[in-house]
């Protein structure tokens, strides 16, 4: 009787301390992140431009079925999902392999680890304007390299293939450290004795890296593959100095089209519609990808 | 009698330096709004005056692309954050419509701007809204049509045009004559310009590619041609036969362009032209400023200016507009405390540093004012006197053939859409007509968003302007 | 041969395998850094360069005379000074309040599925939205509560931009640490408090490291609140960057320096950081 007692008090003493130290995040998340999303929400239904002082009208869903209807909207849908589609794969494949390589103590590791990060550390906008000049088509240090390597000089930014190109390009540039830094912690995370027992059982290197190393590394890689996909949909600031969206549109991405049309054109109601809309595409794709990983797991206890 | 004559006058003199001191002479904080860098430069050089009359001035800048969107969120938010702001024209319509900023006719006799000098062209369509004065100029930008003078000029060449083409080579008026000059002078690395051999492949002609104010370049053509945005009754014209036909000479002209072209902003254009890889370009004014100077250019006296090309009438003479992106006019907000100070602040900065600003290079500005036209020798220091001379005859001409950026409420909208058919158009994504036929249906979307009445009332209006200059015939 | 001959010449054979194998590693180590280093070097040298050679065939790889004025004027005339402590001040101040938020809450939910799948997709939910979209209503918030273009309305906004990311990251490292450790400590009889303080935290630290870095970056990178938010006195680095590249003449060799500049506080800290990332290899002995 009494060790059922115990029992219970036990869960409860957990329950409560669980609630008491999320609550004052959660407090936090609400009143500073939640407000101006349910605001975003509730403009989404209104036809509402800061443009003229027409006062907002209440539409349900005419903004909705205009943005559908519009070619604009499909071609940013299609930009960003170009991106994230070789994009995520690429630098997750990229950051992986620099992680196993840098995943051993050697000195001056931990200063090649900081110089590896800095592309995550330049501004944005500079690294949009830098990679401007890079990939300027006289003046570029890319395309004088590559005359070596008998390439023409490619006017990168002028051609809307070599656009979204050399938006991958920058991205993946100052992007693909981050995996690294997070992919790194991950494997600092797995004991040594892990590949010891593994080296005893006679497994060959390869065999560690994906019947061991892999699965132990799968949530933290999950993690930032999923932070990562959000990322490269909401990715503006060097997009938007690259290239501008351009040539034409053609590298327009729903983040850019979202800012136009809510900060040039101040058409608050349907820069919200983009907005859920780009929540509900990312909403899907996230659930995708975490059903993807978790069927993958079947068997192991999550 | 002797007692009231003293005191009539006692009372006079306090008027008359009541009325000369137009503002009270206490201390006063202006803050000046404009975007960051050179364009502020005048500022700077108005500080010392402003405190020598008990005002302390001082300047918030943004980033070049950000000068909208930052103002106009002030001023939906209501903050009263400036007392004087600079931004770009095409925004005035909508500032002016919604209030934002305050007609300035009644604070003329603070420091009278001498409205008057402003070219007429440029004043009535940048300057005026609802045929009041609510901005005063500050930065007369204007396309004009650039080329490298001793190419025109070289007898082997001159022979060699007329060969091909049976008229002269001369500098062109005509987007016909431009089209067959840039074809002429595309040549290839190794073949030969005036007497030299080529180093690096060379271009006829070159223009602004880059998504932002790509729409103007197109507007030079649309212009000359007759097409104005809207008709009478706001339907858009940017899709009528002389829309899609300014869309496909720009086509054809890019044939002859750089590779990158569409890629070219304002330096990559700049650039093209001052390292002598383009015979012809059409951009703003102050490319002419750095042109001759030799640490930025290696066409130093070799920079020759001229009309933005046009159409030939049926009398001879030639028709032509020239499109003026960005620009900057002066306004005051509605919600500034010292609405005469603020405006002596203003008048200051477009007359009376006005000729300083548009003859230094550590500032942006263009000339704006018939009086700085008029200086030919301020602009000396850019080149000979008759080269200065030319540069002023031009650059006026081109002003007083102004091809405004629409600037009714939602104009920002408007050009966006326009700006994305065009670049879509010249990179080969879709054929000009169905570019165009889409921007004209957002167009129409956008009117129908923002009170077609009201806009179609502000864009006659604009068209009266219009009319009154010529370029418009009901 | 005899066995310890076989056994020796097998031995070598291993050791010139490991030889060929470290230098393969550290050769392709190399070309990575190179090809992700080369742009930074590109500002780097950018910063050293007078103007002719910005826009210059063939590309200048090397200055022809360093000059430093470029850090000079983008510390002064161009404001760069005032901008590095503004940032420097908001991202430390607002990577403390994320993590002293975001720690517990991670916790509760790493650890006790506070909300279950559901919460804690909401909270990366709360990632998805562009933050264009909260700009109007929070300026309006701000303006109404007179903090604009002050430091506290960035350290407030960007709670906003960072803590969702924060709190998603910190959960998944502490989903990582067995409960063992907590049960062991609950058994030797100390509170729960003190089970997370004494030892769940430690074994966190590199997760929170990790994140704290990228929090820290992400302030110190931001731009669009910053633009809306503040005008002069919080005008933050990307802000200052920004203005000098405006319409006409681009100030390169300034934007270099100054970009140089700010990305010294990030190099440092990551330099600081990885003493905490090693750490995580003890955690691994008490694992084994």
């Amino acid at each position: 009787m009494a060790g059922l007692e115990r029992t219970m008090t036990i869960e409860q003493s957990q329950k409560r301390f669980a609630r008491l130290t999320a609550l004052p995040g959660m407090a936090v998340l609400i009143l500073l992140v939640v407000g101006p999303l349910v605001y975003m929400f509730v403009n989404s239904f209104f036809v509402k431009t800061l443009a003229t002082p027409v006062p907002p009208r209440f539409a349900w869903f005419e903004n909705y079925k205009s943005l559908v209807a519009d070619g604009r909207f499909w071609n940013a849908f299609l930009n960003s999902m170009v991106i994230m589609l070789i994009g995520i794969p690429v630098q997750s494949a990229l950051a992986l392999a620099i992680a196993l390589l840098l995943n051993k103590k050697f000195p001056g590791s931990r200063i090649i680890i900081a110089l590896f990060l800095i592309p995550v550390m330049i501004t944005p906008v500079v690294a949009g304007f830098e990679w401007k000049i890079i990939l300027d088509n006289r003046f570029g240090p890319l395309n004088y390299v590559l005359g070596f390597f008998g390439v023409n000089p490619q006017a990168w930014l002028a051609q809307p293939v070599l656009a979204m190109a050399s938006i991958l390009l920058m991205d993946t540039w100052q992007w693909t450290p981050f995996v690294t830094l997070v992919l790194l912690a991950g494997l600092a995370s797995i004991p040594k004795q892990v590949y010891e027992a593994a080296s005893v059982d006679g497994s060959s290197a390869k065999e560690t890296l994906w019947r061991v190393t892999m699965p132990l590394l799968r949530p933290v890689f999950t993690l930032v593959i999923l932070l990562r996909i959000i990322f490269i949909f909401k990715v503006f600031d060097p997009v938007q100095i690259l290239t501008g969206g351009g040539p034409g549109v053609a590298t327009e991405t729903l983040s850019v089209l979202t800012y136009i049309i809510g900060f040039k054109n101040f058409n608050v109601g349907m820069s919200a519609t983009i907005a859920v809309v780009q929540l509900i595409i990312i909403t899907i794709i996230a659930k995708l990808f975490i059903r993807l990983v978790m069927n993958r797991r079947q068997g192991t206890p999550s | 009698m002797h007692g009231r004559t003293k005191v009539q006058m006692v009372l006079a003199a306090m008027l008359l330096s009541a009325a000369s001191a137009s503002f009270a002479q206490e201390k006063v904080t202006l803050t000046v709004y404009g975007d960051e860098g050179q364009n502020l430069v005048p500022v700077e050089w108005l500080k010392p005056l402003a405190a020598a009359k008990g005002i302390t001035l001082q300047t918030v800048g943004v980033p070049f692309t950000s000068v909208y969107e930052k103002l106009k969120t002030e001023f939906v938010g209501g903050t009263g954050a400036y007392d004087v702001v600079i931004f770009y024209p095409a925004y005035l319509g909508e500032f002016a419509e919604f209030g934002y900023v305050q007609p300035l006719d009644g604070l003329f006799s603070v420091h009278d701007p001498k409205m008057d000098d402003v070219v007429p062209a440029y004043r009535d369509l940048y300057d005026m809204y609802n045929g009041k004065t609510y901005a005063l100029p500050y930065d007369g930008d204007i396309l004009n049509l650039y080329y490298m003078q001793h190419i025109f000029n070289d007898a082997g060449e001159k022979a060699a045009f007329k060969a091909k083409f049976g008229q002269e080579l001369a500098v062109p008026r005509t987007w016909d004559d431009l089209g067959k000059v840039a074809q002429f002078f595309t040549r290839k690395k190794g073949e030969k310009l005036a007497g030299k051999t080529l180093d690096q492949d060379f271009y006829g002609f070159a223009f602004l590619g880059a998504r932002g104010f790509a729409y103007a370049w197109w507007g030079n053509i649309f212009g000359s041609l007759g097409g104005a945005y809207f008709d009478k009754n706001m339907k858009p014209q940017i899709n009528s036969p002389v829309g899609i036909q300014a869309l496909n000479i720009q086509k054809k002209l890019k044939d002859y362009c750089p590779p990158d072209v569409m890629s070219y902003g304002y330096t990559e254009l700049m650039n093209a032209y001052l390292q002598g890889r383009v015979a012809t370009m059409i951009q703003w004014s102050d490319v002419w400023k750095k042109a001759n100077d030799p640490k930025l250019s290696q066409i130093v006296h070799d920079a020759g200016i001229s009309q933005v090309p046009g159409v030939k009438q049926a009398d001879g003479t030639i028709y032509f507009r020239a499109s003026a992106p960005v620009g900057r006019v002066i306004a005051i907000p509605a919600t500034t405390k010292h609405p005469k100070e603020a405006f002596w602040v203003a008048s200051m900065l477009s007359l009376d540093l006005g000729i300083k600003s548009v003859t230094s290079n550590d500032t942006g500005e263009d000339p704006y004012r018939i009086s700085q036209f008029d200086n030919v020798q301020a602009f000396e220091k850019f080149g000979s006197a008759a080269e200065a001379k030319n540069y002023l005859t031009v650059v006026k001409d081109n002003l007083n053939h102004i091809f405004p950026d629409i600037n009714i409420p939602g104009s920002a909208e408007y050009l966006d859409a326009l700006d994305v058919a065009v670049t879509s158009a010249l990179s080969g994504a879709t054929d000009p007509a169905t570019a165009l036929n889409t921007a004209a249906a957002s167009w129409d979307k956008i009117t129908q968003t923002l009170d077609p009445a009201r806009q179609k009332k502000i864009y006659n209006a604009m068209l009266e302007a219009w009319k009154k200059h010529g370029f418009w015939k009901d | 041969m005899n066995a310890t001959e076989l056994r020796q010449e097998d031995l070598a054979r291993r050791k010139r395998i490991r030889t060929l194998l470290s230098v393969l590693r550290f050769s392709l180590i190399f070309i990575f850094l190179l090809i992700f280093l080369f742009p930074v070097y590109w500002i780097g040298i950018g910063a050293f360069k007078i103007e002719g050679e910005f826009y210059h065939y063939p590309p200048v790889f090397w200055p022809s005379q360093f000059t430093f004025a470029n850090f000079g004027r983008a510390l002064t005339v161009f404001g760069g000074t005032h901008a590095l402590i503004t940032s420097l001040v908001v991202a430390v101040v607002n990577t403390g309040l994320v993590i002293a938020f975001g720690v517990l809450l991670a916790y509760s939910m790493g650890r006790f599925k506070v909300g279950g799948d559901d919460m804690s997709f909401f909270v990366l939910s709360l990632l998805f939205a562009p933050p264009v979209i909260a700009t109007m209503p929070l300026f309006l918030i701000f303006k109404t509560l007179r903090m604009l273009d002050t430091y506290p309305v960035l350290f407030l906004s960007y709670i906003l931009i960072n803590m969702p990311f924060a709190v998603w990251v910190m959960k998944g490292f502490f989903e990582d640490i067995p409960q063992s450790i907590e049960s062991a400590a609950l058994l030797d009889g100390y509170s729960r408090f003190h089970a997370f303080r004494k030892y769940i935290l430690p074994l966190a630290v590199p997760g929170i490291a990790v994140t704290a870095l990228f929090v820290f970056i992400f302030s110190w990178n931001e731009f669009l609140f910053a633009l809306i938010f503040t005008r002069s006195h919080a005008q933050t680095l990307p802000i200052t960057l920004a203005g000098m590249t405006g319409g006409h003449q681009i100030p390169w060799g300034e934007i270099s320096a100054l970009s140089l500049i700010a990305i010294t506080p990030g190099i440092l800290l990551t330099l600081f950081f990885q003493k905490y990332l090693v750490r995580g290899l003890t955690f691994g002995a008490v694992k084994g």
